[in-house]
């Protein structure tokens, strides 16, 4: 089994450990930090990837998902601020107003 | 022997860190409190920077050790001893927890088979190319200046939504002192 | 100039039904009214009379006139075209100048009433569809007009709608005229199958030259029978006739007496040519004739009603005119229908005088007295009534005289037993016709004191009309019709055996006549004392023949209620309900359940979307390894 096959493979279960998480745990924060450990999954694909050619693309990439991921939990944690402010409670069934 | 280990030390190290974390990010599905799982989460992406580093790309290391455990992490703890401090226990798991363990395997599986048929058969040049920090931003400013605007953009986009953010919270909080 | 004589009543209903008429805004006053009303259809007649003498000055070589190309389908040219021969010329003379008078005596009938517009609309209505109906060359026009005259009668017998009966006669007049209609199509179709064309003197003459043995013209000649029958009233199909006695007089003397319910007459006469080859149709029409003549005689016997016991006398009449038509004597039947329509107006009219001199009054057994009340009247019904019982010298007694010869000696299918049948009915009609003019003017009066009072004389409008139209009885048998006729309908040859019987016959229907006024004379002569007797005497028959004997309610129990039940239990509850609401009401549920099923997706946990987002990528790499 070589290095790549190695580095694949576990990108692949970061990806799919972030996925788990998400759908099992209950906490929100924690479902949160679940989703960046899906992000760094595909971070470590694009990276193994990248090595392959000649160009600078792949870098590109990684630092682009870097810049939304941080855009994104600075924004994500302060919704979820509000929201428990209204509800009370971390756990996601709580946030089921969408139903129907 | 210590010839063996010091010629694969790179592949020895390599697959060190990765079972390092995966044991990790194991863990952060397992755990009870939040500011545990938190923890998980940074080791597994300090040893991601550490296979970052291995291959050669230390710049992209620096950026996950700096952006991603130090800004984007840093602010889930604070987060969560904002709000952890009423909410010891609580159930772990949702009530989907037998359909995800199916999903995940499948999954796994899936993806495995699917990257093992595609792969191309010579793929020995991870950890080859090693390009600095230079290259890196000469090509990310030159050819690909327009995506470089486009991420100003996303965090203008970013700023105004805080700003939103904050007066909602304002709002509500009126309400609930006045209303 | 054919066109011009259709189109000018057609112009008096556009003018008076639009101004005359709540439609308009009741614009005119009755002058206007009458001028139009009546001045077209005499403009009509006029121009018919002219168009009679160019006719004569043309050697009676038929003049056509195309008006207008309707279709063209294939290779079939559908035309409005008019033809004027001699059996027109007649026609058209009858019904434009019977029907002129009957509109002028209107003028005097419909005074008081309120839709006095409207009613000389549809009178002209009924003028052009009669006139296409005439004058048509093709099938097809003949059958525009053979449909609007039956909707000009629903019109008009329904004219006072209010009184849900009229509205239920007319309805009653239009649907069984349907039913025959539905043979005439028939009789087209087969016609133009077999032709290609509707004309009916290319027909005519296709038979002629021996097209009979392609075509069943037996056939053909049942099924336009059928469309006759339900148009002229003949059994099974008569039941409208009596009931359309709701309308205004004028229109039954008009509608029902001279002019539409001729039609079927006409029909038969026109394509004479067809029938002189289907002898079994022809047969049928001279059976179906005869029964219906002495059936509709029995019932007039016992009517009490004026107007009923003329609309069975017409049913009667137009019976021995299809006797005629059966025997082969074509030009005969249509001399009956001529001096019928003289006197049947005439009788019509009068009757129509009598119910208004007396305010309203129908009913004969109330009447009496009246000679010396309203002589003429009087006089003019009288004649009228002589003419009709076959009293010489006038009219009816020259038509009805040639239909008992030709039913007894014709090689086309006379017979004695027609001969014996018809004779019976001549002497019922002379019965009751006298039995009518005897209970109505004669003897003592039995009206009530409140309606004797104002009993008066009608005025000139009415009885200028019924001196004409009496005069017309008189006189109208010495134009010798049949002969004039001759070249085109041409008279069916007789026994030679029987010709010596000639004269004892003719004789034999003279003496019917007076038979017929003797009995009447005896039964009603002093009152109703010795008719009352013999009613008692003869209860059950009584019962039998005033109720019609009881046609209509079979035809109710047997036609109308199974309908009646086909439409609620089939059509409405079955199919309607079940199979229509039922798919509809089914597809909505379909749509219902199937969006409920989806709803329970969103059950607003995002643990479940988030596992279906995994579902997805697993599904879709699974799908993406079918070509591997």
């Amino acid at each position: 089994m070589d290095r790549t096959q190695l580095l694949l493979g576990l990108a692949v279960a970061l990806f799919s450990l972030g996925l788990l998480g998400v759908i099992v745990r209950r906490n929100v924060l924690v479902m949160l930090m679940c989703m960046e450990l899906m992000l760094n999954g595909v971070i470590l694909s694009l990276v193994t990837f990248a090595q392959q050619t000649a160009t600078t693309v792949g870098a590109v990439l990684v630092f682009l998902i870097f810049v939304v991921a941080t855009a994104e939990i600075a924004l994500a944690i302060p919704i979820v601020l509000l929201l428990v402010r209204d509800k009370r409670t971390l756990d996601l069934d709580a946030y089921s107003d969408l139903k129907g | 022997m210590i010839e063996t280990l010091l010629q694969n030390l790179e592949t020895l190290l390599l697959l060190l860190f990765g079972v390092c974390a995966l044991v990790a990010a194991a863990l952060m599905i397992v755990l009870h409190q939040p500011m545990r799982v938190a923890l998980a989460l940074i080791s597994t992406m300090v040893f991601l920077g550490g296979i970052y580093g291995l291959l050669g790309v230390h710049f992209i290391a620096a950026f996950q050790v700096l952006i991603y455990v130090g800004a984007v992490m840093v602010f889930m703890v604070y987060v969560i001893m904002l709000l952890e401090v009423r909410e010891a226990e609580g159930r772990r798991y949702s009530g989907l927890l037998l359909p995800g363990l199916a999903g995940f395997v499948l999954l796994v599986g899936a993806i495995g088979i699917s990257i093992w048929r595609s792969l191309p058969t010579q793929h020995e040049t991870v950890g080859s190319t090693g390009y600095g920090i230079s290259a890196f931003s000469i090509s990310f400013l030159n050819d690909y200046w327009l995506h470089f605007e486009l991420t100003s953009v996303l965090l203008l986009a970013a700023v105004a939504a805080a700003l939103a953010v904050i007066r909602i919270s304002r709002r509500a909080d009126n309400k609930r002192r006045h209303g | 100039m054919l066109t011009l004589i259709v189109l000018l009543p057609l112009l008096g209903f556009l003018l008076n039904g639009v101004l005359a008429t709540q439609l308009g805004g009741n614009r005119v006053g009755k002058s206007f009214v009458t001028l139009v009303g009546c001045g077209l259809p005499i403009l009509s007649f006029l121009l018919v009379v002219k168009a009679f003498f160019e006719l004569r000055a043309g050697g009676y070589a038929p003049l056509i006139e195309t008006a207008y190309r309707w279709a063209l389908i294939g290779r079939s040219n559908f035309e409005v075209a008019f033809y004027f021969d001699r059996l027109s010329a007649v026609m058209a003379l009858i019904v434009t100048g019977v029907g002129s008078v009957i509109h002028v005596y209107s003028v005097g009938y419909m005074a008081h009433d309120k839709s006095f517009g409207r009613f000389f609309a549809y009178l002209n209505l009924f003028l052009f569809f009669m006139l296409l109906l005439v004058l048509g060359r093709s099938m097809l026009v003949m059958f525009v007009g053979w449909e609007g005259v039956g909707l000009a009668s629903y019109l008009l017998i329904g004219f006072w709608f209010e009184d849900l009966a009229n509205a239920r006669a007319g309805k009653k007049a239009f649907v069984v005229n349907r039913i025959g209609d539905a043979g005439f199509l028939l009789g087209m179709f087969v016609l133009y199958q077999a032709f290609g064309t509707l004309n009916m003197d290319s027909i005519n003459s296709a038979f002629g030259i021996g097209a009979a043995k392609v075509v069943p013209a037996s056939l053909v000649g049942m099924l336009l029978f059928i469309g006759a029958c339900g148009k002229s009233a003949q059994i099974p199909l008569h039941v409208w006739l009596p009931d359309a006695m709701a309308g205004p007089t004028p229109v039954s003397a008009l509608i029902h007496a001279a002019t539409m319910v001729t039609a079927g007459i006409y029909l038969v006469a026109r394509m004479s040519g067809m029938y002189l080859h289907a002898p079994e149709a022809s047969a049928v029409i001279a059976v179906v004739g005869v029964a219906t003549a002495f059936f509709a005689a029995t019932i007039a016997i016992v009517q009490t009603d004026i107007k009923k016991v003329l609309a069975y006398s017409t049913v009667s009449q137009l019976g021995l005119m299809f006797l005629a038509l059966g025997v082969g004597a074509y030009g005969v039947a249509i001399f009956h229908v001529v001096t019928h329509a003289f006197f049947k107006a005439c009788l019509f009219l009068g009757a129509g005088s009598v119910i208004h001199a007396l305010g309203g009054e129908q009913d004969i057994r109330r009447m009496g007295g009246l000679r010396k009340r309203i002589p003429v009247t009087f006089w003019t019904f009288a004649i009228a009534t002589a003419a009709i019982a076959g009293i010489p010298p006038l009219a009816g007694f020259f038509s009805k005289d040639e239909i008992l010869w030709f039913a007894f000696a014709s090689t086309r299918g006379g017979s004695p037993w027609l001969w014996a049948v018809a004779a019976l009915t001549a002497l019922m009609t002379a019965f009751y016709m006298f039995r009518l003019l005897w209970l109505t003017f004669l003897g003592r009066s039995r009206m009530d004191a409140k309606v004797e009072a104002h009993v008066h004389e009608s005025p000139v409008s009415m009885t200028g009309v019924l001196m004409l139209l009496a005069l017309l009885s008189a006189v109208g048998g010495f134009f010798a019709l049949p002969h004039f006729l001759e070249p085109q309908l041409p008279l069916p040859q007789v026994h030679e055996a029987l010709h010596h019987l000639e004269k004892p016959l003719l004789v034999l229907s003279i003496v019917i006549a007076f038979a017929g006024l003797a009995a009447a004379a005896y039964v009603f002569g002093s009152g109703t004392t010795r008719a009352e007797g013999l009613q008692r005497r003869f209860a059950g028959l009584h019962r039998w023949l005033s109720g019609k004997y009881f046609i209509d309610e079979l035809y109710e129990r047997c036609i109308g209620r199974p309908l009646v039940w086909i439409s609620d239990f089939v059509f409405l509850r079955l199919g309607d309900r079940v199979l229509l609401d039922g798919t509809l009401h089914s597809l909505a549920a379909i749509g219902r359940h199937g969006a409920g099923l989806l709803g329970r997706l969103q059950t607003g946990s995002l643990h479940l979307y988030a596992w279906f987002v995994l579902a997805g990528i697993v599904g879709a790499l699974l799908w993406s390894w079918r070509h591997a």
